[in-house]
């Protein structure tokens, strides 16, 4: 027999299942400038709507161009039985619950996760279907070798279109359901396992093993559930720079110290990578007044590949820690940090601010006078003559 | 004992309760990370002071609106708003019996259109500040304004077409312009099936002789496939003497042409040889054919009349070897643009993903080696690979229209991914890219299409609004924006809002045009035949059922100011002039229940409104222009009696009555 709290915590995941019902189960978000308050759809478990209103006729209309099929739910045979059997793992989760076998529960988790992988495999099918199947004869707009297939999680540039596909509310809740299936069933397997079937909770040992085992899987799920909601949010994030193998957006020099380097991201998400503090300034000057701009990163230098917000870091000027186009900038995520390389190495503790007005009054043009010319060139050229 | 469990419920429960916080608070900020100082620099440069001038006049064509705007640049301040081809009640363009003629058409009284392209007149391919012209594209006509009066002077009327789109693009000399048919349709007009369009429908492009004012005339027009003819540019240095026009629906499609149209990878750039036509014409080729449509223009007399004219000199490319080459481009090429130099032709093919540019030198050799890969009805296609000079790749998506820098860079709008694309010339290299809000249509740089381009600032005319300014319900004012191209990397500016909905604009340095305005009319040169000039010759005629007033304004009265006499069934005509010798002293007229606009009469100038009072009474009539301290004193009255009174006419100020002799 199932413990009372993990048959508690299967009626919890199943009931919490019902949420499904009502909830946005999965979203596909399109970004392009000339939409600046967004396009979307929502799929949930018995239709696909818009984002808003006219959303989904908007984004049909636009898929025309390059002769998508229309999307119209009622053609999709899954949101007639998809709320079947969601119906029937809910019941049968309840059943595990209030019959408290085992066997049952590990039948029903292995469903869930069954029909999880069937859907999401159903899911990239029909996208990959909308994707490439075009009508070559009317799109107007064809491409060779580009396909139009959204990704199934995460974000893809189409066209002029950024798409990004992330579960919804719903959808969360039923990824954390089967987590929270999954870790009870792996804690009544150990239980199963370890022999403490058929001892009645009065004679258990008083040992805090057990339940100190039983707590972790409920740990992990609760820890993986908040990082979840961290992650969930529709926010654009800065990616990793990529040293060694991309170049600067202003100097157009390839980043490679990795204890400097900023990005730029914009609405859309789109990242622009810089090789120092100094060729974000730069741009920025030459760029001035771009709407389009959501936040500026710069490189952690006591934590390099850390990006941390520009406006927030504190920054350190100095002559003797060299950044790379030269104008000594480093940026810190703690003050402490900055203020032990101001006495090591000397120079001047800077804000956000002053490090822009510092770049400015060195480069007015956001240029240096000398053009790109700077000691790491000449390194990387030397580098270059003895390769 | 249980603690243990109940702290991995406890942080069970945090775990859920931050998903839920999560999936229900998760919207953030959207702040702008701009520093203060940047905007205050962007601010800086388009600040024009109180009392300064901007330093280029920027001509926006006004789209639906049918009228063209004048505009300052940098400042993005508005100017005025010239009519064109639209009514316009504000001054009584369209409303007056003097400018009612100007939207005379072979149809009858136009009172809108659609007015596209603004085209500035050129000497030596260089914008010389005199004349701008522009397109009206519904009821195909072109139109001349004079730039020292900003008033529309001349209107000409373009038969054997439909939908003038490709117009009103001029030649480096002015001497002409052309205006190509967007529509092909059957020439001359005539009751058929649509069905029957390959074959049967035609497009035309027209060249107007257009250097000397009150006398546009079409010199001939060439008779051409039936495709749809879009967008045109002159060359210039090298290339002069040629007009490109682009093409698209080579297919000869009548239906659904955004499917139908698309379909072949590569439609046609026309180019055509305009002096090659005169020769043709001068040893006798070309056909006089019947036709029927308008040239309006001011007489001296400064009031429009409407000609009528009845035929047109039609050249076909089989009568007259080596007039027109088609050069094959990708995907229904939108925009056709010259280079300063005169060798280039960019083409913004709208669904291509490359901006192909054709060498006006490999095009000549191509015809010297006969390099041609079909010929279609009598015009020889020339091989693309012979004609190209490069393709610029990764310029955005929707390339539409290209201007110039003059310093080897060129410029191109990407409708689809709403972005400007700078690209060099020579490499076709894209150097530097803009994001603009959002979806821009044609750019502008003063100068830009011609010979000796001003590099220093680019307008991007976006299609698409939606919130870049404070909302106004469901319609939108179309946004300019301002970009400084004067660096190596373009520069955002100003958003600036607009009037209708510019397609092309065009740009001119300000002491091209300022130093030749026209303050006022001469009343010494007026020499309208209801004219008075002084208060001797105000009077009130009776002609039959028609009452003419010989007014005049001055500040703050006009004379008469009471008129008793009028009967119902009269026809009242106000000839009213404005006898002021001022600058920016205009009078306006307007009466009550006249179902007509007001009058807005310039220093100098007679203008007449016309009522036909409806019930007896008393009318009152004033200055609608605030004048003067005492303009709410510039006031009077009409008396209208009924249908068989025998109130006798009489007018009169101060008192002193005077009736007809």
């Amino acid at each position: 027999m199932m413990t009372k709290g993990s048959r508690i915590l299967v009626l919890v995941a199943a009931l919490a299942l019902g949420l499904v019902y009502v909830l946005p189960v999965w979203r596909i978000s399109l970004e392009a400038p000339q939409y600046p308050e967004g396009l979307g759809m929502v799929i949930q478990i018995d239709d696909i709507v818009g984002e808003k209103p006219h959303d989904l006729n908007n984004i049909n209309n636009l898929n025309h161009y390059i002769g998508m099929k229309r999307i119209v739910p009622e053609s999709i045979p899954e949101l007639v039985f998809m709320p079947m059997i969601l119906g029937g793992l809910i019941l049968l989760g309840v059943a595990a619950a209030v019959l408290g076998r085992r066997w049952f529960l590990y039948g029903w988790i292995a469903l869930f996760v069954a029909v999880s992988v069937v859907g999401l495999a159903d899911f990239w099918k029909w996208e990959y279907d909308y994707g490439h199947n075009l009508d070559q004869e009317t799109a107007a707009i064809q491409i060779p070798g580009m396909s139009y297939q959204p990704p199934l999680i995460g974000s893809r540039q189409i066209l002029n279109f950024t798409a990004h596909s992330w579960p919804g509310s719903g959808g969360w809740i039923a990824i954390l359901a089967a987590m929270l299936g999954v870790g009870v069933a792996a804690y009544e397997f150990r239980r199963g396992r370890s022999g403490k079937e058929g001892i009645a909770p009065a004679e258990k040992a008083p040992s805090r093993a057990p339940p100190a085992q039983g707590s972790a899987p409920m740990a992990v799920v609760g820890l993986l559930a908040a990082a979840f909601a961290m992650s969930a949010c529709g926010e654009p994030e800065p990616r990793a720079l990529a040293y060694g193998s991309e170049s600067c957006a202003h100097c157009h020099m390839g980043l490679a110290d990795e204890s400097h380097g900023a990005e730029l991201l914009l609405r859309t998400g789109k990242a622009y990578p810089f090789d120092s503090v100094e060729c974000l300034v730069g741009y920025l000057i030459q760029n001035d007044a771009d709407p389009a701009i959501h936040s500026l990163w710069v490189t952690d230098f006591s934590d390099p590949g850390t990006l941390i917000r520009a406006t927030e870091a504190h920054y350190l000027q100095s002559a003797v820690l060299d950044s790379p186009m030269g104008l000594g900038l480093t940026a810190f995520a703690r003050p402490e940090d900055r203020d032990g390389a101001v006495n090591a190495f000397g120079g001047t503790a800077m804000n956000w601010e002053e490090v822009r007005t510092w770049v400015e009054t060195q480069w007015p043009e956001g240029v240096s006078a000398h053009g790109v010319s700077h000691r790491r060139a000449e390194r990387d050229s030397h580098a270059t003559a003895e390769s | 004992m249980k603690r243990p469990i109940n702290r991995a419920y406890t942080l069970l429960a945090v775990g859920l309760t931050a998903v839920t916080v999560g999936l229900f608070a998760c919207q953030g900020g959207n702040g702008s990370a701009v520093g203060a100082g940047d905007m205050a620099s962007a601010a800086q440069a388009v600040y024009v002071a109180p009392g300064e001038y901007d330093e280029f006049y920027a001509f926006m064509s006004g789209g639906f609106s049918g009228q063209l705007t004048v505009m300052g640049l940098p400042s993005g301040r508005l100017l005025k708003q010239v009519p064109v081809f639209s009514q316009f009640p504000e001054n009584g363009w369209g409303y007056s019996e003097e400018t009612k003629a100007m939207l005379e058409t072979s149809h009858g009284f136009v009172p809108w259109d659609d007015a596209h392209h603004p085209e500035l007149s050129m000497t030596d391919g260089v914008p010389d500040g005199r004349w701008i012209f522009i397109n009206g594209n519904n009821t195909p006509r072109v139109a001349r304004i004079d730039l020292s009066t900003f008033e529309t002077t001349e209107i000409l009327e373009i038969p054997n077409s439909a939908g003038n789109h490709g117009s009103p693009f001029i030649t480096p000399d002015s001497r002409y312009l052309v205006a190509s048919t967007r529509f092909s349709v059957p020439i001359p007009n005539r009751d058929m099936s649509i069905e029957e369009y390959k074959g049967n429908f035609k497009g035309t492009l027209s060249f107007v002789r257009a250097d000397t004012p009150k006398e546009m005339e079409i010199a001939f027009q060439i008779l051409m496939p039936g495709y749809d003819y879009d967008l045109a540019h002159a060359g210039k240095g090298p290339s002069d003497g040629w007009m490109f026009f682009t093409s698209y629906n080579t297919e000869e499609e009548h239906t659904l042409l955004e499917v139908t149209a698309s379909r072949r990878d590569k439609d046609f750039v026309a180019a055509v040889n305009y002096r090659r036509a005169e020769e043709c014409i001068a040893s006798g080729a070309g056909t006089e054919t019947p036709a029927d449509y308008r040239h309006n223009y001011f007489n001296d007399d400064h009031i429009a009349v409407s000609e009528r004219v009845n035929s047109v000199l039609v050249i076909e490319p089989s009568d007259c070897s080596d007039l027109v080459y088609f050069l094959p481009t990708p995907k229904s090429p939108h925009g056709v643009d010259v280079d300063p130099s005169g060798e280039y032709i960019v083409a913004g093919g709208k669904l291509a993903t490359v901006i192909p540019v054709h060498s006006f030198s490999k095009m000549l050799a191509a015809i010297e080696a006969e390099d041609y890969e079909d010929v279609v009805e009598g015009i020889p296609v020339i091989r693309y690979e012979s004609v190209i000079a490069g393709e610029v790749a990764n310029a955005g998506l929707g390339p539409l229209h290209t201007e110039f820098d003059g310093r080897g860079y060129a410029y191109t709008t990407a409708f689809i991914t709403s972005e400007i694309v700078k690209w060099e010339i020579g490499t076709w290299q894209v150097v530097d890219r803009i994001p603009v809000y959002y979806s821009v249509g044609h750019l502008m740089i003063p100068g830009g299409d011609s010979r000796e381009p001003e590099g220093k600032y680019l307008v991007a005319l976006n299609k698409i609004t939606k919130d870049r300014y404070l909302p106004t319900g469901p319609e939108l004012a179309h946004s300019a924006q301002l970009i400084d191209i004067s660096g190596d990397r373009m520069r955002l500016l100003l958003d600036f809002p607009t009037q209708g909905e510019p397609h092309y604009a065009q740009g001119i340095p300000a002491e091209k045009v300022m130093n030749n305005q026209v303050q006022f009319y001469s009343l010494e040169e007026n020499t309208h035949p209801r004219a008075a000039k002084s208060p001797a010759e105000t009077r009130v005629v009776r002609e039959g059922n028609e009452v003419h007033v010989y007014m005049i304004a001055s500040r703050s009265h006009f004379t008469p100011d009471n008129i008793e006499g009028v009967r119902i069934g009269d026809e009242v005509f106000f000839h009213v002039t404005n006898v002021e010798q001022d600058w920016d002293v205009p009078h306006g007229f307007a009466t009550m229940g006249a179902n007509t606009a007001e009058l807005l009469i310039m220093p100098g100038e007679t203008r007449t409104l016309t009522w036909v009072p409806q019930e007896p009474g008393i009318y009152p009539f004033y200055c609608t222009d605030f004048c003067s301290a005492l303009h709410q004193e510039m006031q009077g009255y009409l008396r209208v009696s009924p249908r068989n009174a025998n109130v006798p006419l009489r007018w009169g100020i101060g008192g002193e009555w005077q009736t007809q002799q």
